[in-house]
């Protein structure tokens, strides 16, 4: 996608990334922060969590392939996120974005959130800044 | 709200560099990440790609032993809250690279709302290639309530 095509507010296409339990065990153990309160039910809810929490930075990981498979060839440059709200393994999540900043130099600026499809509650926000390809 | 004064704080502890550590990039652990995030683009996914190099949010995982320097003030009790992580990127991450990482206080400030005072602590990790080349920065906000 060049960024000629990009317009101040379009958005990303929606993505449902993998959240399974088995996924979450390969991250954290890729991560080297294999925690039973990422993937185990019954502790994290002894821990007070709402069950097995996704890991934030995994969050952060989905939400850049969602811009590398919206905009193919580019980089991102400053990806920042703020972990809301606890979000549990295996209940289906939303990557969603949406450019809001268009610079002449082939940056963009894009809104990021992933929301519980089950309680509509956002766990992440971010904002990437993203150089398109040439 | 105690007696902080954060100016002070920032003034003895922004841009002190607490720990150091070496670390090399390790290819499978690089291409697990990228995968069980969804990653799908050869350039973090085929290691025979050209351009193979870590995905986005690889680095923020690698974590120094102290989050704060051992003589830090104590503010609040308890861990406190994750207020997030932003990576800046400077230039690729490769399999095999030899990085040298630094730790210091990004930065410290506070905001106030109805739940009172919280003070937010930056720990900004840096990492440098074999040729000092910095390759990027990771600030890890923590969120700690000022009582």
């Amino acid at each position: 996608m060049a960024d000629h095509e990009i317009e101040l507010g379009d958005e990303l296409p929606e993505e449902r990334p993998d959240v399974s339990m088995e996924t979450v065990r390969r991250f954290v153990k890729a991560a080297q922060m294999d925690f039973p309160r990422f993937t185990d039910h019954e502790h994290a809810r002894a821990e007070g969590l709402p069950g097995a929490v996704i890991p934030g930075i995994m969050s952060q990981g989905q939400l850049a392939a969602m811009i590398h498979r919206w905009a193919p060839g580019s980089q991102i440059l400053v990806l920042d996120t703020i972990f809301r709200t606890p979000m549990v393994v295996g209940t289906p999540v939303v990557c969603r974005g949406a450019v809001t900043n268009v610079e002449d130099d082939g940056t963009v600026e894009v809104d990021l959130t992933i929301i519980s499809e089950a309680s509509g509650a956002t766990g992440v926000l971010g904002t990437a800044h993203v150089r398109l390809p040439t | 709200m105690s007696d902080l004064d954060i100016d002070a704080l920032r003034e003895q502890w922004v841009g002190t560099v607490f720990q150091e550590i070496d670390l090399v990039v390790d290819e499978d652990r690089m291409l697990e990440w990228a995968v069980t995030c969804g990653e799908t683009d050869p350039r973090f996914v085929d290691p025979s790609h050209p351009d193979f190099q870590a995905s986005t949010s690889f680095p923020t995982h690698i974590n120094a032993a102290r989050m704060l320097p051992d003589d830090f003030s104590e503010i609040g009790s308890g861990r406190g809250i994750d207020g997030g992580k932003s990576i800046e990127w400077h230039r690729p991450m490769r399999a095999g690279d030899a990085l040298h990482a630094t730790v210091e206080i990004g930065d410290i400030y506070a905001k106030t709302g109805r739940s009172g005072t919280m003070v937010f602590i930056v720990n900004r990790m840096s990492f440098y290639d074999a040729e000092q080349q910095l390759v990027a920065t990771v600030d890890w906000r923590m969120i700690r309530q000022d009582v």
